[in-house]
């Protein structure tokens, strides 16, 4: 057995605990980041393949609260044919997936309360293949926060898509999502801030849809809740986003929230006026009291007229 | 040679001593680290310890019946999601689904609650839950995806709020004690750790309505901004870590200011609540130029993802 001398000893002791402790700080240090990637991870496609490509987040056991960024693929090979984002882990879209310029999807979105897992679905892309050729899906400036209260920003690593189209490769039948369920119920409230809408009344609401998700809202104010109104006026549902300024600004009306999920599902939600019409200020109301007053007339009428009859045969 | 070396008797209790210091972090990690909360799904095939017939006959199977005769016809099926676990004693448990207040209870003396939810669609879903002390000090938020399958009902059990903190005093005289206290379950034992350069560690229990306290003495800490924070292990459980709060070691005692209900950030309109309202104020001014300074939540002059993350973390729905 080779003996060392005592000061090259304690260097090796010293080299191997070193070594230990680069290997237990890395075991502890890598989960310090935030993992964004595809499911899945390749694809060979045939032409006009439909085929979905998911979105997801890996917390590598930390929290994470917000996240933002960009997926672009190449204009040329694919066609994006929808954007789904039901059962996603955002729950607040500050920007809602939308394809914008430059075949580029812009997401950012907050999770409050913050997530932890491995596979958590940010959104999914349907894409149809176009012409052959080799491509990439690829994940463009993300950013991924920590749940701390200080928006502390994560590591990000991202892993892209490469896919390869040719004709040689056979089609396969893309599975459509039958989406029956409406979005989930949800309170919109009425709201007033002095440095939103130069402090006018306005509305909000935000809901899930565990389908297809949600396409978008539309809003209806009335004054005049009930059918009659329906029967001389169309109603105006406008659409719109949170925050919405409200028209009636002195909250009398009626306001019914339409969530519509990209299969066509509706769900309403509705305030009731903050400031309810007066019994007077709703014509309804007038419409019932000459209504009224006419039945009562006409009663009156019959009445008259039946006595001047037996009267005139009394008198007969 | 290194073989050898590793091999000889003495050295390889020398290099046992450097394993184990080296590994001490990673020893210290796994102390740290939390119980998960388990989630049981009733109708996915398996009768798990904690179902029984009556309570998932789906699994589990029918109950025999306990006499007469007739038919047994099975109701149709329900989704459920039912939640149970600790807090505090008799405080208020509120329950978000999707960032949206759903259901709230006040959980008995025991600190144990539960909360069923019924009629979901199916799908995925992240639930919330967070509880408030005696003194209306809110805990963290407590956060945990569930798929939910239709018909089906889910058990989610072993939710254990982290306990509440606060301290006494704004600024301590360095050597004089802060007294660090909160509440959690009754006889729960409450490890409390003041972040520092060196992190120290102390232990106390909890009494028999969950409140616990610990002056600690401040000798050790340097001058400066320390944070705090206590989780709580209650047998086999052990909760998540509870908000961080501050305070500064200096030259003089501040006694800090009666707490609030309110949320130390993120309440753009000020009512108490950090919910959709206060994320629609902060959307309307998204990447908006000159943004008030109450709605820069880090005061960096714009309104952008970090303070969306912020308020995110002091969310109350």
């Amino acid at each position: 057995m080779v003996k060392f001398p005592k000061h090259k000893q304690t260097i090796l002791h010293f080299a191997l605990s070193f070594c230990i402790l680069i290997f237990a700080f890395f075991i502890t240090n890598t989960a310090h980041a935030a993992k964004l990637f595809f499911e899945p991870s390749t694809a060979e496609l045939g032409i006009s393949n439909e085929f979905e490509v998911t979105l997801l987040l890996d917390t590598e056991n930390e929290e994470i609260n917000a996240l933002e960024g960009k997926v672009i693929f190449p204009g040329d090979l694919l066609e994006l044919k929808e954007i789904r984002d039901g059962n996603s882990i955002i729950n607040f879209w500050v920007e809602r997936p939308i394809v914008g310029l430059n075949n580029q999807i812009i997401f950012s979105g907050i999770i409050p309360g913050g997530y932890l897992g491995q596979k958590g679905l940010i959104f999914s892309v349907i894409f149809q293949s176009k012409n052959e050729g080799k491509g990439i899906i690829e994940i463009y400036e993300a950013k991924a926060f920590f749940n701390d209260g200080k928006g502390t920003q994560a590591k990000t690593e991202i892993s892209n898509l490469q896919f390869l189209i040719s004709k040689d490769v056979s089609g396969f039948e893309f599975e459509t999502l039958k989406d029956t369920e409406p979005p989930e119920d949800f309170k919109p409230q009425v709201a007033r801030d002095s440095t939103v809408f130069d402090g006018r009344w306005f509305l909000v609401f935000a809901t899930q849809d565990k389908g297809m998700g949600i396409d978008h809202y539309e809003i209806l104010e009335e004054s005049q809740r009930g059918s009659l109104q329906r029967l001389f006026q169309k109603e105006k549902w406008q659409v719109g986003e949170s925050p919405y300024l409200l028209k009636d600004q002195k909250l009398k009306s009626y306001i019914y929230v339409k969530a519509i999920d990209k299969a066509g599902n509706e769900r309403i939600a509705t305030i009731p006026p903050h400031n309810p019409l007066k019994w007077y200020e709703n014509y309804e109301n007038w419409i019932m009291v000459i209504i009224g007053i006419i039945t009562i007339f006409v009663i009156f009428l019959v009445l008259w007229v039946r006595n001047s009859k037996i009267k005139y045969q009394k008198s007969k | 040679m290194i073989t050898t070396f590793l091999y000889s008797k003495k050295n390889i209790t020398i290099t046992i001593g450097f394993l184990i210091l080296s590994l001490l972090p990673c020893l210290i990690y796994a102390a740290l680290q939390e119980a998960s909360i388990r989630v049981l799904v009733c109708g996915d095939g398996v009768c798990s310890s904690n179902e029984n017939c009556s309570i998932c006959p789906a699994d589990c199977g029918i109950c025999p019946p306990a006499g007469g005769g007739g038919a047994y016809v099975p109701p149709a099926p329900q989704t459920i999601v039912n939640f149970s676990g600790r807090a505090y004693p008799k405080s208020i448990v509120t329950l978000l689904k999707d960032a949206q207040i759903t259901a709230t209870t006040i959980a008995g003396s025991d600190a144990n609650f539960q909360i069923s939810l019924s009629g979901l669609s199916a799908g995925n879903y992240i639930f919330s839950v967070y509880s408030e002390d005696k003194n209306g000090n809110r805990s963290s938020l407590l956060t945990f995806p569930v798929s939910v399958t239709a018909g089906v009902t889910t058990n989610v059990i072993g939710i254990f709020i982290a306990p509440t903190i606060d301290v006494d005093k704004s600024e301590v005289k360095r050597g004089d004690n802060i007294a660090i206290f909160g509440q959690s379950v009754p006889a729960g034992e409450i490890t409390i750790v003041v972040n520092s350069e060196e992190e120290f560690f102390v232990k106390t229990k909890a009494d028999k309505d969950g409140i616990y306290l610990y002056n600690f003495d401040t000798s050790p800490l340097e001058m400066g901004e320390h944070f705090t924070k206590s989780k709580t292990a209650f047998g086999n459980e052990i909760s998540s870590f509870s908000k961080a709060v501050s305070f500064i070691v200096g030259t003089k005692n501040v006694a800090k200011a009666t707490p609030t209900k309110c949320p130390a950030k993120a309440d753009l309109n000020n009512d108490c609540w950090v919910n959709l309202v206060d994320f629609s104020i902060a959307a309307y001014w998204y990447k908006r130029v000159n943004p008030p300074t109450a709605i820069d939540l880090n005061s960096d002059g714009k309104v952008d993802l970090v303070d969306f993350s912020i308020m995110a973390y002091y969310w109350t729905g």
